[in-house]
């Protein structure tokens, strides 16, 4: 992971907008905000407040843009943004030109040529030919009258046509006057019965839009200068672009501090462009700049990097980033995580002909999503277009327990269970958990023994990674106390023989189980304190006890899954692995259920597996992803 | 008392109590769920463990029930119909405990997390630990029927 170095600087206060801008055009550093330490500055420097004041023109303007945008029917998202040339003047300044520019803009007039336009675009869509409309029709005072009353209902229909989305406004009235209003609701209808009422008075629509053109034409006849519309629109474009750079690095100085003349900030920023991060902040100043660069502190809650995800493990680091990132120096868990997911995944979801359709599913998502098909449909459709390569995954391990442990489309005989091997007393595969549920229940917790000790190998590299030598011994310790109280729990024959442990056993207790929670006490007290020692002992002592026995679940929920696609079966009459032809519908509705709702607890299930006993013994998650500054 | 009877007894509680501890977590956690969702619907895909937890409760009940329905022919005499009857009471006890802490800690947790997301990791841990409690007693409850 890459590593990161603290800027500090100090600059003069005419140039601290330069330098802000020139960071943010180079996206280089993350600013910390400095006023979060008040130990650190109160007493000699204050808070930047100016900066407040200048949000708020900001702000101000912004909204002032968008107002001229509104009454000139612009949707300023559907333009590219300007290119803004890069300016060293302070944010006052700019924003007083920004301000003197759009006092000199004519709003007011531009707004009759964007009337003219609309004008102009819906006479052509209603398709009126104003020649025509003119010789025929004359009308009388209450057609006036109906009349007014139509134009605000065409004003209203009209926006409602925008908000569709239909930009063709006659495909709206023929489809709605063509009766085809199932889709519509109350809002259809009452459009359906408007459609009809202005394709019969269009001639009258025609008549007053003529009219309107005319009025509309002589006001602008009367303005004396010349005014493009398209170079309004562009300046109103570039002053928003600038506006909101401006308020961006408005809101940036609010985490600095200063003097009378000076600014003072700091930064992260990664190790191998400091200098030309230092390189910036010279230039931009002038040279009228402090800067120093310095290694995090002990206590510093310091960014990390936070590398891309490869595709094929998209839904995993989405898994693991819910989570939390890794802290600074932590090692990431993410190809390790890809690894155990689907396993616990699959024990508890043994199924060779189930596994085999999340396979298919999960191919059939990774190319549908590879054919850029991400955004169509809702939050779930898109959940499972990124879990593609997670389902073929899991779908491999769910086919590998099933064989196992016997399982097609249940225990229903058409597969025999598989044995791998014996390691001492727990059987790796080879019974069906249904009927040697106590078989399943050890090899669960011996699953466990193995996962949390790989946990606790990845806090170990942690730990020689950190540098924290005194704290190495801990983990390893801890997988001995881990694997020595299994093999105890194994060798004696259960729980239930616990009285063994202090009699014949108690040598056996003492080296597998006390000599590493002793050392545990005196490693821990060395390094923090013998008071923190005993908390930290005793911790380990329950988390030892109650983490492996949650891996029990792999049994409860590997049984459940199995003793509902039994139930299936018996309901389809399969009996020694023969589906006779009826049973298809039942076993078919029994898949769909077991997949959805059993494959949703089970992948709940695995996540906590992961989240809580895992993750506690070496992933933080508090790592904060490095967010440069970066003017947009 | 008949033994079939009290067995039987067993089993409505291994069923009965655990749906109704899953039905209570999911009314309360749900509610506070969907509230959250109209502000924060990005927080949703995390926050949905509580219900899915809530709902694991049920599940739990339902593996105790079919385990005790398919040890009702052997049960003939009063000791393995208490035995039935105590696995019944176990993994009711230990649902409807684990329910309590789900429901409490997890609305919270949805309130706190819409607040302050960051929080999550730490807070759910609420949640996930009263749902152990339910695994505790599905062992146990499991251990007993295996002496029947």
């Amino acid at each position: 992971m890459e590593k990161m170095r603290k800027l500090k600087v100090m600059v003069h206060e005419d140039y601290i907008d330069a330098v802000v801008r020139s960071l943010g055009q180079t996206a280089l550093v993350q600013f910390i905000d400095i006023r979060e330490k008040p130990e650190d500055w109160e007493g000699i420097l204050v808070p930047y407040s100016a900066s407040t004041e200048v949000i708020k023109k900001c702000s101000d303007f912004l909204s002032k843009i968008e107002n001229a945008f509104k009454s000139l029917h612009i949707q300023p998202d559907d333009f590219p943004s300007p290119e803004i040339p890069i300016t060293k003047e302070p944010i006052e300044k700019v924003l007083a030109t920004v301000e003197h520019k759009l006092a000199e803009l004519p709003i007011e007039e531009v707004k009759i040529y964007a009337l003219a336009s609309r004008i102009d675009h819906i006479i052509e869509s209603i398709g009126i030919k104003p020649d025509v409309v003119e010789k025929e029709y004359a009308l009388t005072q209450a057609e006036e009258k109906e009349l007014e009353h139509i134009e605000f209902e065409l004003i209203e229909l009209d926006k409602t046509i925008q908000t569709i989305g239909l930009a063709n406004h006659d495909l709206l009235i023929n489809k709605i006057a063509s009766k085809h209003l199932e889709d519509y609701d109350e809002i259809g209808r009452m459009f359906a019965e408007l459609a009809k009422f202005v394709i019969k008075s269009r001639r009258y629509f025609g008549k007053r839009l003529v009219t309107l053109k005319k009025t509309v034409e002589e006001i602008e006849g009367t303005i004396e200068t010349e005014i493009n519309l398209k170079e309004v629109r562009g300046s109103l474009l570039t002053f928003r672009e600038i506006v909101k750079k401006e308020k961006q690095i408005a809101e940036e100085k609010e985490k600095f501090v200063k003097s009378s003349q000076t600014v003072f900030f700091e930064a992260w920023v990664p190790d191998i462009v400091v200098k030309h991060a230092i390189e910036g902040i010279m230039q931009a100043s002038e040279g009228n700049s402090i800067i120093t660069e310095e290694a995090p502190a002990e206590n510093d809650r310091v960014p990390v990097m936070v590398k891309e995800c490869p595709g094929y493990l998209q839904a995993f680091g989405k898994l693991e980033c819910a989570y939390g990132h890794p802290s600074e120096g932590d090692i990431d868990p993410l190809r390790v995580f890809a690894i155990t997911f689907p396993i616990l995944f699959g024990i508890m979801f043994a199924d060779v002909a189930q596994g085999a359709i999340f396979i298919i599913a999960g191919i059939l998502f990774t190319l549908l999503r590879r054919k850029g098909k991400l955004d169509d449909g809702g939050d779930i459709i898109r959940y499972l277009l990124v879990s593609g390569e997670m389902l073929v995954y899991i779908g491999f391990s769910a086919i590998f327990f099933g064989f196992i442990f016997g399982e097609f489309f249940g225990p229903s005989g058409v597969i025999h269970p598989i044995t791998l091997g014996n390691i001492g007393p727990f059987q790796i595969g080879g019974f069906e958990p249904t009927q040697e549920p106590m078989k399943m229940l050890k090899f669960a917790i011996f699953v466990g023994a193995i996962h949390i000790s790989i946990g606790l190998v990845l806090k170990f590299i942690n730990e020689i990674k950190h540098k924290h030598y005194k704290l190495v011994p801990i983990p390893i310790c801890w997988i001995w106390l881990f694997i020595g109280s299994i093999f105890m729990w194994a060798y004696w024959g259960g729980i239930s023989n616990i009285s063994k442990w202090f009699g014949e056993g108690v040598f056996m207790f003492g080296g597998l189980v006390m000599l590493p929670l002793i050392l545990i006490f005196i490693f821990t007290g060395i390094a923090e304190g013998f008071m923190e020692g005993l908390g930290f002992t005793v911790e380990v002592f329950a988390e030892t006890l109650s983490h492996s026995m949650s891996y029990s679940r792999l049994m409860a929920l590997g049984l459940i899954h199995s003793a509902m696609n039994y139930l299936f079966l018996v309901l389809g009459g399969v009996e020694h692995g023969v589906f006779p032809l009826q049973s298809i519908p039942l076993i078919a509705i029994g898949t769909i259920l077991v997949m959805i709702i059993e494959g949703l607890v089970v992948f709940v299930h695995t996540l906590r597996l992961h989240w809580v006993e895992w993750f506690s013994k070496f992933h933080s998650g508090e790592g904060i992803p490095f967010k440069p500054f970066k003017s947009t | 008392m008949d033994p079939n009877l009290i067995s039987l007894i067993g089993l409505a509680l291994a069923i009965g109590v655990p749906i109704l501890s899953a039905a209570i977590t999911i009314i309360i956690c749900g509610t506070a769920l969907a509230g959250i969702g109209t502000e924060k619907p990005e927080l949703l895909s995390r926050l949905i463990i509580t219900v899915v937890l809530g709902e694991a409760l049920a599940i739990y009940g339902l593996l105790i029930a079919f385990m005790l329905l398919g040890k009702l022919p052997n049960i003939t005499t009063m000791e393995s119909a208490n035995m039935a009857l105590i696995a019944g009471v176990i993994i009711s006890v230990a649902t409807g405990a684990a329910a309590a802490g789900i429901s409490y800690s997890g609305s919270s947790l949805i309130a706190a997390t819409a607040e302050k997301p960051e929080t999550f990791s730490s807070n759910v841990i609420g949640v996930v630990l009263s749902e152990a409690l339910a695994i505790y007693g599905l062992l146990i409850a499991f251990m007993v029927i295996g002496q029947i």
